[in-house]
């Protein structure tokens, strides 16, 4: 029987494995270099991301057509988080009913602390048994705690049987991806190694005959295999059931054929009853597939056939850790759908290997943590361009950002932080320094800028041969994307005769009240919190800011007091600069808030208005400083952005004084949104309907206009291979509407995409927002 | 429920079961249900394969003498080597959803099972009155059928379509391990 089946799964040898890239025994950085090299891959994620995306949001959009909201997305994922909250909090209870349930059904319910456990179990229960071949459906959980190989090296053949996994498997790698295994592999690859396992000959390129031979191969392998190690889906606990969710009916072979039935499980997929299963297995295949439902849903309560046996091993192996953790007890709600894989942007460009570990995706650099130890997640965190998308499609509402982010700090504790970033954040928080050093920088920058507002690779000339330390790096970052330029004069040092100015007219107005504009009537004030970009680097964008605003007839103020918000420290995991920097904005903006009388806080940074509404308090909130969190939280229903702000006022009835086109060419824009506008801020319809209705211009929607530019904060620093392809789409993009001017509302977005345009040397104006709306204006 | 409903939730079920690659029909009675079987392509060869004591199975067993009338040789599922790759099978279903175009299948014994996994189309009869709208329907099923007991159902699947893959490049490949066809009727 053995010797028939050699060729299906030849065993992992040491060597096959040193020399695999794709191995997590690799470094990190050689499995990002090959990730990055291999085409392949990186055409079919390209081609994968945006189909989808489409599908699935095709799929709940018509569900809730078809049945109403208690079927929108929305409405469902938040009945399964509370479902699978309950079920974290009650784990012993529902662990309990499970246990009971199962084994009044039949089967044997075995508790692993760790992965060694339950590897040990099935291997005891083999050897008992006398079984040495094994067949074996999808199993996250075994990959996770490596069952293959510790049952290989003991002389016990383990067989997968799903396709995609089978191919990994006669490739010694591991899957690529939660639901779609291979789908790095392209049918050539497929179809040598199947030739290669079966020693006939079989198609590169009819994928029809490629599938056809699992079926053959496979048939022996099931009526032959003592045991069948399948996965599951959920654990029911009001009955004792195991649901299965599977497409090619494998699993359903596996869990029937072999007399010994062994399932494998996370204690994370326990949830308490059929109702709530619905609801899951609604969203799982909707999200992973974008199916309605998976070809074959199995509900399996003890064993069916008299002689047969159901052994039920549930897995801890660093759960608990999980569960204690008031931030990563949110983590085990996970139905590992892999929606947050499909939808990150730097998934896209590096593929699963990459991530090191089974659980790619943002929930992979969440939880391969505490599988595996914060050394297994230290390099793949800091992939995180902290995009924010997989908080919006995850289909159990993971705050996944956030825990990345705590990850990221974690490592920093472990590990300190990069020098460089130390010194920049260091000096950032203490804001005389950081104003007296970006001064000095804008002076000294002149030999690289020659006075443009670009850091430019070739105007290095020979001193970027120089053997310097970092110079090179930066002529390299420079070379595909310009960086920017210090302003020699920032806006803090701008604003003060166009605030003036403001305020003659204002008390002239107030005077002759006939000559009040109607859009006065409101008399707001708003506090300008610039954001160091726009500060030191854009400062025509912030006149352009409170040029747009007055104009509406607000009144604008501008602390001078203000400084960094602390957001590039926070996402680097550097919590003690982060956290400084936050004390001193909330002080600044409290005082300014108090002397203006203003009756917001504005910022047309959206990066600054998500740190300061949002990550502060969840800051203090870790940090568990009470009196902190209680001001940042009163401080956070203030603050508002821009775009929002300006398309409410208008909205509101107030008028811009927009120049009409007379004879002009009509300008045709295009809109990025920035992550933060769109998936922090809930951002959308706001500044297409400026550009639309307020300006009049045509606006053409670009493909992938919500994906991230690639900035991503210092990851474009550290990741440039990463950040490169993706500026490199989204130029693409935005080019391919033939539009003139790219516009977006993030000042880091427009810094990275104005960078990309000026090595590129393409016509396209990349302009903020409110730098269109000024030129537009009377 | 009215006759309209009926309709529209049938409709609604084809749809689906369409979509995702399988067939469905509506029969007015065992009759009709019986002629929609020996006229389906997948009979060419007149045989087909059911669960042991499918005679005896209220109120499906009736259809078997009506098969055996049109020329149908009818065989009894044994072991799995046996009922592998059989052209067709005949089983029947728990209860229909017509909101994802799915059927629920609740066989303890294998033989039964492997009607639904090993043949490579697989007919399934359900009665109009248990096709439901939601899958809440069978949540409430499920629960019941799973109740401690001698009744209670060990092993049960909600299928949707025949057996299918995506995995190399993503080309949609029906007929890996299961069923490379899924019919089924709907009689009144
Ligand atoms: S935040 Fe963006 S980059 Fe980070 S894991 Fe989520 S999707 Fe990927
Ligand atoms: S974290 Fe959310 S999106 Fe990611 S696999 Fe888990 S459930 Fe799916």
């Amino acid at each position: 029987m053995s010797t028939e089946l050699t060729p299906l799964t030849p065993p992992r040898e040491a060597q096959v494995e040193n020399a695999n890239p794709t191995n997590e025994e690799q470094p990190f950085d050689v499995r990002l270099e090959h990730a990055l090299s291999d085409q392949h891959m990186h055409a079919a994620l390209e081609r994968f991301a945006p189909s989808w995306r489409d599908s699935r949001a095709g799929v709940f959009s018509y569900e809730e057509q078809e049945y109403g909201p208690d079927y929108s997305f929305q409405h469902m994922r938040s009945t399964l988080r509370q479902a699978k909250d309950y079920a974290t909090e009650h784990q012993p209870e529902l662990v309990a009913r499970f246990k009971e349930m199962a084994r009044a059904a039949g089967a044997i319910v075995f508790e692993a602390r760790t992965a060694e456990e339950a590897n040990r179990y099935i291997y005891d229960l083999c050897q008992r048994k006398g079984i040495d071949l094994v067949v074996k459906s999808k199993t996250m959980v075994s990959e996770e705690t490596e069952l293959n190989h510790y049952l290989e090296a003991r002389q016990i053949r383990a067989v997968e049987t799903d396709l995609g996994e089978w191919v990994a498997q006669l490739a010694h790698e591991r899957p690529s991806h939660m639901v779609m295994p291979i789908i790095h592999k392209t049918r050539q690859q497929v179809g040598a190694l199947l030739s290669e396992a079966t020693g006939r000959e079989i198609s590169r390129e009819d994928v029809a005959e490629q599938v056809a031979v699992i079926r053959v191969e496979h048939r022996k392998s099931f009526l032959n295999a003592g045991m069948g190690i399948s996965g599951a889906n959920a654990l029911i606990a009001e009955s004792g059931t195991v649901m299965m969710m599977t497409n090619e009916g494998n699993g359903r072979l596996v869990t029937s054929l072999p007399p010994v039935h062994v399932v494998m499980a996370g204690y994370d997929k326990l949830i308490g009853t059929f109702a709530e299963t619905m609801t899951q297995l609604r969203l799982l295949a909707r999200s992973a597939t974008a199916q309605h439902i998976t070809s074959y849903t199995t509900f399996i309560t003890g064993p069916a056939i008299p002689g047969h046996e159901m052994h039920i091993v549930l897995v801890d192996n660093g759960r608990s850790e999980m569960r204690a953790d008031p931030r990563f007890k949110d983590a085990l709600r996970c139905i590992r759908c892999a929606a947050c894989a499909n939808i990150c942007p730097p998934y896209a460009q590096v593929g699963g290997h990459a991530f090191g570990y089974i659980y790619s995706g943002a929930i992979g650099l969440v939880v391969t943590p505490f599988h595996h130890g914060i050394e297994a997640g230290a390099g793949p965190q800091s992939l995180c361009v902290s995009c924010n998308a997989c908080e919006t499609v995850c289909p159990v509402e993971i705050p996944l950002p956030g825990l990345i982010l705590d990850v990221r700090s974690r490592v920093v504790e472990a590990k300190g932080l990069h020098w460089i970033k130390k010194l920049v954040f260091g000096a950032m928080a203490r804001p005389r320094l950081f104003n007296v050093a970006t001064r000095l920088i804008s002076i000294a920058q002149f030999p690289v800028t020659r006075g443009s507002n670009f850091i430019r690779a070739r105007n290095f000339g020979i001193l970027g041969k120089l053997p310097l330390p970092y110079i090179r790096p930066m002529v390299k970052l420079a070379s595909w994307h310009s960086l920017p330029a210090f302003a020699s004069r920032p806006l803090r040092d701008r604003v003060k005769r166009q605030l003036e100015r403001y305020e003659r007219r204002d008390a002239i107005d107030r005077v002759l009240p006939d000559r009040v504009p109607a859009n006065a009537t409101s008399r707001l004030t708003v506090c300008y919190f610039a954001g160091c970009m726009t500060d030191r680097l854009y400062p025509e964008m912030g006149q352009a800011v409170i040029h747009v605003l007055q104009t509406c007839g607000v009144r604008v103020t501008f602390p001078l007091g203000q400084n960094c918000c602390g957001l590039p420290a926070l996402n680097s995991g550097d919590r003690r600069d982060g956290a400084a920097m936050a004390r001193q904005t909330i002080i600044m903006l409290e005082q300014a808030l108090k002397e203006s009388e203003a009756d917001y806080i504005l910022s047309a940074s959206t990066s600054c208005v998500a740190t300061i509404a949002q990550d502060y308090t969840r800051l203090f909130e870790d940090l568990d400083e009470q009196g902190w969190l209680r001001r940042a939280r009163e401080l956070a229903g203030k603050v508002v952005d821009f775009t929002s702000f300006l398309e409410r006022m208008l909205a509101e009835g107030v008028q811009l004084p927009v120049r009409q086109e007379n004879g002009e060419a009509t300008i045709v824009t295009t809109y990025h949104d920035s992550c933060q506008s769109c998936n922090c801020l809930g951002l959308r319809k706001e500044a297409r309907s400026i550009i639309r209705d307020a300006l009049g211009l045509e606006l053409r929607e670009m493909p992938q206009a919500d994906v991230c530019c690639g900035f991503g904060g210092s990851t474009s620093i550290e990741h440039g291979d990463v950040a490169e392809r993706l500026l490199h789409n989204k130029l693409r993009n935005a080019e391919s509407t033939g539009a003139t001017i790219l516009v977006a509302d993030n000042p880091g977005c427009l810094m990275h995409m104005r960078g990309g345009v000026d090595v590129n040397g393409k016509k396209l104006r990349v302009l903020h927002l409110a730098q269109l709306v000024a030129e537009r204006l009377e | 429920m009215t006759m309209q409903t009926t309709t529209n939730l049938f409709q609604r079920f084809q749809q689906r079961l369409e979509a995702a690659g399988g067939e469905a029909h509506y029969a007015e009675s065992l009759v009709e249900a019986a002629d929609i079987l020996a006229a389906h392509p997948a009979l060419v060869q007149r045989e087909i394969v059911v669960p042991p004591a499918f005679e005896a199975r209220q109120p499906w067993g009736a259809i078997l003498p009506m098969l055996a009338e049109r020329g149908i040789a009818i065989s009894e599922a044994g072991d799995p080597a046996s009922v592998a790759d059989f052209p067709a099978g005949l089983s029947s279903a728990e209860l229909a959803i017509a909101e994802t175009g799915s059927i629920l299948l609740a066989e303890n014994a294998l033989p039964a099972r492997i009607v639904s996994m090993l043949t490579l189309t697989h007919f399934a009869l359900a009665q109009a009155g248990t096709l439901y709208p939601m899958l809440e329907e069978a949540g409430s099923a499920l629960q019941r059928l799973t109740a401690p007991g001698p009744d209670q159902r060990h092993y049960i699947s909600l299928v949707t379509g025949p057996s299918r893959t995506a995995d190399i490049e993503r080309t949609l490949t029906i007929g890996v391990q299961g069923p490379r066809a899924l019919c089924v009727i709907i009689v009144e």
